[in-house]
């Protein structure tokens, strides 16, 4: 702390008529000037106009003032704007604080000015006791790795690798399989322009190997990644090849000795590769692979080889170690394979395929050569059906929608009729034909210009046939309204897109969440649908969820540029709201604790055995989780200090506490939430006095037995939506499991249940905020003042023993 | 479609499958020829080929058990089984890829018959074999066969033929010994070593002569003691897969005849099937340093 005497300018902004007509400013001037250490105030009409910010840096200058509190609109809108013009003035942007009077007072109380009014004083005293008890903070610079790891070599990697590799970065792309590509090297034609998907790719996959700026590590695990934004360690297991890439040629000689075959999965295992073999011709790296699964070491390969000696039995799994500023998860989806045998007789009847497997079907360079031909009798099928939804849009197997199945099925419906016109009949059983942007529309109408016939209603079975094992397709069609069977030779399964195999490693590794559907979460759907929760790590392509090419070649670029703003710069600042923990409290040193280590949703405690607790600052997020979590109370979240809070709260409640909800409100749901009530306008009662932290996370069960003790009729700690809204992770998870214990001691000591609430409120939900604070003042009404006394004359001696240690310690300071 | 595994199995055979998309693998096991030795076991790379020794207690033979996970159709146990009794297929066709890759090596079959020396009427060789694998024919002039040698006007103009269904002939040489006319010369496949320590032998066990496939190599002597006879035994090591006591059987392959091959899967094959003695002396012979580098680094 600054150690000199605080000296605090309040300037209550009227926003024209958005607060003053509402709120008595003048009032509300005058009664900061009699708060502790206020040395000026003033009100104004536009606080954040050019004239008002002028009054406050010259305020600052002729009054002195060390501290500045701000009375206008919410933080979340313009504390930026503030914090800028107090630092123009020379004051430590942080030692600035806001009220806010307008989204949680004039806007949602309009018919109750004398209430608003009374709020407002309230909500500028709040700010005051905290203002007295802000500190100076440096923005943290953190030095930058000017390299990015692009994780997973798909059409989505592909193109961010290669859009920072000519940005000038060093670019790492690690690959999980022998050669990059993804699924997009497997299938046929594309839609809707149906041009070669391997001859668009190829030349792309060609341009990442041959750019000085990419260094492809294929065939690698990704093993660990610690570190922070511009600053990660990444760890990497190459597995061995066997051969040595340097030496291999890519000339295949090797290949055709080979006497061992097995199934291919890059060819769903329709067709074979050999032991030594690359999975396709157009493989990028071009480095053949033994597999020694199958290999029976006969060693024709190394005869074959000869002089080039590019095999190496000995070779051994090799880690390597990366350091780079950013990352870009680009690791895709996989399809899902009706293993079961009881969907539509998949794995059970020889001609029902998966699309994927049509792909390689009708790929010149498949297994049949292109032939689209039955498992059953090798012969062509003069009848198709392609049923859509197989997996998808089933509450049962995968809820949402696989977003690119109704288009492929159009292309492969397509596709047949181009190949084999009259000869075949097509029947697409779809539930609806999802054809959006540019181009599909077109296609779709194609489709049915080419007398592909559509039936509308979901498949209830597949039969077979067992002397022709040709296929019934049973369907109630919604346009007839009844039910409807076909009779066909090849049945085709759209079958959804899933989360790629080991998600949740990469999710555990990285720290990133999933969404319930298990693909990678993004930080906003709309505003962030690039970023993660960890800052310096991106997402591309459909490992957020379903994409077509189009769009994961975009999000590629986007990540591209989103990691950029990282690696052009020097140093990345972070916002000094990070914890700190104080060596001399820490119990680390004498037991096993590291409860902070375990609660800290990204790992950035390090509790070492015998040794305080430490916080890796770059990696802070500054959720204040652990400063909630210590039981020793020696962690302290900068801005949001125990003794800062435990002001707010005492000065919330000076007056008629039994009258007041006190709440915690997360910042960027509940809070948000909060104030979209205010913007839109729904009005409820003027009775919560909130206060604003980071995340949910934050709140301290001494803040709630506080509040309780200083007499509070409710408190209210609202957060994100379980389970995975939080911005930090899971800084509402350990709220929840905290405040849980809590109110049950809290009821078991007599307190009535209704007073202490929990509940989730995103940033769009200001309806179910205005409601939830409705209903909470109408139970605190019904519940009436009078029990509310008495039950905090019991309760206070018990809160009173269980804060005096932390009372002790506040007071002190 | 997605690719199947299948196993199928009745008393004469056992088949097991993979079956994809455009191509068909199969492995089919002939009960009637296997006689559940220790060879293909012991070469397959992939540990897919198993022998399954009755439970404790259960009263039943040992049999082959095929794993359809594992099994990759390399073909090395059928190019191995010195009976024939083991059949790979790709696509319908019989085919043995590791042979024709020259991967492994084909077994050498070396049986010579001179049937000018054989006269009308004799059928020694064909009653003598154990596996029933000879035919005898009276034949004319034209090479059509006589029923009724005794109806036939002019006897000096018949002819023998002999033939031998070899693919499935392990090559005991009874045949050649019990030949009256020394019209049969063979060498066999496999040389080596047998011998039985009575004295191990549990009172009145019998297990390895009754699953011995050659009646000649092992035999109870008078006394009732198992003796092996080294000209007969094809080394299979069938006894030593029921005898009940370790070590009462000791059996050594030291060489085995092969076509020429260079491949570090035989030697694997070879270290497993020989004793070190033998295969070195291969080895040396051969003079293959890589390959010999090879097999000493995997014996280190
Ligand atoms: C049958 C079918 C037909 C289709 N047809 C079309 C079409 O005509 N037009 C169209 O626009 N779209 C089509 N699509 C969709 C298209 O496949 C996807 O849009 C595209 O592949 C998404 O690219 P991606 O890079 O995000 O993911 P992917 O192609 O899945 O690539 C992901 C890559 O990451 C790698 N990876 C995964 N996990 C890891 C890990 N842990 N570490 C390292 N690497 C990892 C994978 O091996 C892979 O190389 C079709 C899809 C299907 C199923
Ligand atoms: S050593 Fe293995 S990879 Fe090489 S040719 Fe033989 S089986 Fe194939
Ligand atoms: S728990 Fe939150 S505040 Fe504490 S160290 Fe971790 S990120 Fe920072």
């Amino acid at each position: 702390m600054s150690g000199e005497e605080p000296r605090i300018g309040v300037f209550v902004c009227h926003c024209g008529l958005n607060i003053a007509g509402v709120i008595d400013v003048e009032e509300v001037t005058e009664y900061a000037k009699t708060l502790p250490n206020v040395v000026y105030a003033v009100h104004n009409r536009y606080t954040c106009s050019d004239p008002g910010q002028d009054e406050i840096r010259k305020a600052i200058k002729e009054h002195n003032l060390n501290r500045v509190v701000v009375a206008a609109c919410s933080p979340r809108l313009h504390e930026p704007t503030f914090r800028r013009c107090v630092a123009e003035a020379g004051l430590n942007p942080y030692l600035f604080e806001m009220a806010n009077i307008r989204e949680f007072s004039s806007w949602c109380h309009p018919s109750t000015p004398r209430e608003a009014t009374e709020k407002a004083k309230d909500l500028v005293r709040m700010a005051v006791a905290k203002a007295r008890l802000l500190a100076p903070l440096k923005p943290l610079k953190v030095p930058v790795t000017r390299r990015a790891l692009v994780l997973g070599g798909g059409i989505a990697g592909i193109n961010a690798a290669l859009d920072l590799a000519e940005m000038g970065f060093k670019v790492y792309l690690v690959e999980k399989k022998e050669s990059i590509g993804g699924h997009m090297a497997q299938l046929d034609k594309t839609f809707p322009t149906l041009d070669c998907s391997i001859c668009i790719e190829g030349p792309r996959m060609v341009d990442v190997a041959r750019h000085p700026n990419i260094e492809i590590i294929s065939y690698a695990d990704l093993l660990s990644v610690e570190g922070y934004v511009g600053n990660f360690k990444v760890k990497v297991r190459k597995n061995p090849r066997y051969v040595i890439a340097e030496n291999c040629t890519g000339c295949g000689e090797c290949r055709d000795v080979c006497p061992i075959e097995f199934p291919n999965e890059w060819d769903m295992n329709m067709g074979v590769r050999r032991a030594i073999d690359i999975p396709f011709a157009q493989a990028v790296p071009l480095i053949y692979t033994i597999n020694r699964d199958h290999c029976i070491e006969c060693y024709k390969c190394v005869d074959a080889c000869g002089a080039r000696q590019a095999i190496d039995f000995s070779q051994e799994p090799e880690e390597v170690e990366l350091e780079v500023g950013a990352i870009i998860v680009a690791t895709g989806y996989d399809i899902y394979i009706p293993e079961e045998g009881n969907l539509y007789g998949y794995g059970r009847y020889s001609n029902v395929i998966t699309a994927l497997e049509f792909e390689r079907l009708i790929l010149a360079a498949g297994p049949t050569g292109g032939h689209v031909i039955r498992a059953s009798d090798g012969k062509r099928p003069k009848s198709v059906a392609l049923i859509q939804c197989v997996g998808s849009r089933d509450i049962n197997k995968y809820e949402y929608c696989s977003g690119f199945c109704c288009m492929y099925t159009l292309k492969h419906a397509i596709q047949l009729k181009e190949h084999y016109g009259r000869e075949v009949e097509v029947y697409v059983f779809y539930m609806d034909m999802r054809s959006n942007f540019k181009g599909y529309e077109e296609f779709y109408r194609r489709a049915r210009e080419m007398g592909v016939t559509f039936i509308r209603g979901r498949v209830s079975s597949v039969i077979e046939d067992p002397e022709t094992k040709n296929l019934i397709v049973r369907v109630e069609d919604i346009a007839l309204g009844e039910p409807v069977e076909v009779e066909v030779e090849l049945v085709v399964l759209a079958t959804a897109a899933i989360p790629s195999k080991g998600s949740d490693e990469i999710s555990r590794i990285l720290n990133i969440s999933r969404g319930a559907d298990g693909f990678f979460m993004e930080s906003h759907p709309k505003l962030k649908p690039i970023d993660t929760p960890v800052d310096g790590i991106f997402l591309a392509g459909a490992c957020q969820g379903p994409k077509d090419i189009p769009y994961s070649v975009s999000q590629g670029c986007g990540a591209a540029a989103r990691a950029a703003t990282i690696l052009s710069k020097e140093e990345w600042e972070i916002e000094p709201i990070i914890a700190v923990v104080d060596p001399t409290k820490c119990r680390n040193v004498k037991v096993k604790c590291g409860i902070c280590a375990t609660k800290c949703p990204y790992g950035a405690i390090k509790a070492p055995q015998g040794q305080p607790a430490q916080v890796i600052t770059a990696m802070c997020h500054g959720c204040g989780t652990c400063a909630a979590e210590c039981p020793a109370d020696a962690i302290t979240q900068m801005h949001f200090t125990d003794a800062q809070i435990f002001a707010q709260i005492r000065a919330a409640l000076e007056e008629n506490p039994e009258d007041k909800i006190l709440g915690f409100l997360c910042n960027w749901c509940s809070y948000a939430g909060a104030d979209l009530a205010g913007t839109s306008r729904f009005e409820y009662p003027p009775t919560l006095r909130p206060i604003r932290v980071m995340c949910s996370g934050r709140v301290d069960r001494d803040f709630v037995l506080e509040a309780f003790r200083l007499g509070a009729g409710m408190v209210l700690v609202a957060a994100c939506h379980l389970p995975y809204d939080c911005h930090y992770i899971s800084g509402n998870w350990r709220m929840k499991e905290r405040m849980e214990v809590l109110a049950r001691m809290l009821t078991k000591l007599g307190l009535s249940p209704e007073r202490f609430r929990v509940d989730y409120i995103s940033a769009a939900e200001g309806v179910k905020f205005a409601e939830l604070i409705t209903e909470m003042t109408r139970k605190l009404k019904e519940l009436g003042r009078e029990r509310i006394v008495a039950e905090n004359q019991k309760l206070k001696p018990v809160l009173e023993r269980m804060l005096s240690r932390k009372r002790r310690a506040k007071t002190g300071s | 479609m997605p690719m199947k595994l299948q196993k199928f199995e009745t008393d004469e055979q056992l088949k097991i499958e993979r079956i994809m998309y455009a191509r068909r693998y199969s492995l089919t096991l002939d009960k009637r020829r296997c006689v559940v030795c220790e060879l293909c076991e012991a070469v397959c790379p992939r540990e897919a080929i198993r022998v399954v020794k009755p439970e404790d207690g259960e009263q039943a033979p040992p049999r082959l058990e095929i794993d359809v996970e594992l099994c990759q159709y390399c073909g090395i146990c059928n190019a191995v089984c010195p009976f024939g009794a083991l059949e790979l297929k790709i696509n319908g066709e019989k085919t043995i890829p590791v042979v024709k890759f020259e991967s492994f090596p084909r077994l050498i079959r070396d049986i010579k018959i001179d049937a000018e020396k054989c006269p009308v009427g004799c059928t020694v060789c064909m009653d003598t074999c154990p596996l029933k694998l000879i035919t005898v024919k009276v034949v004319d002039e034209e090479g059509r066969p006589v029923e009724n040698v005794d109806l036939y006007p002019e006897k000096e103009r018949l002819k023998v033929t002999v033939e031998i269904e070899k693919e499935y002939c392990p090559v005991c040489r009874l045949c050649e010994y019990k030949c009256p006319y020394d019209a049969i010369h063979t060498q066999k496949i496999i040389y080596g070593h047998i011998s039985v320590k009575n004295e191990l032998c549990p009172e009145g066990c019998r297990e390895c002569v009754e699953a011995c496939p050659i009646p000649e190599a092992l035999q109870i002597s008078e006394d009732g003691r198992v003796v092996a006879n080294d000209l007969f035994c094809v080394y299979c090591g069938a006894c030593r897969i029921v005898c009940p006591v370790e070590g009462a059987i000791s059996l050594e392959r030291t060489v085995i005849r092969h076509t020429p091959v260079h491949s570090g899967a035989w030697n694997k094959a070879l270290e497993k099937l020989t004793s070190t003695k033998g295969m070195a002396k291969e080895l040396r012979s051969r003079a293959l340093i890589k390959v010999k580098e090879s097999v000493e680094r995997r014996l280190a």
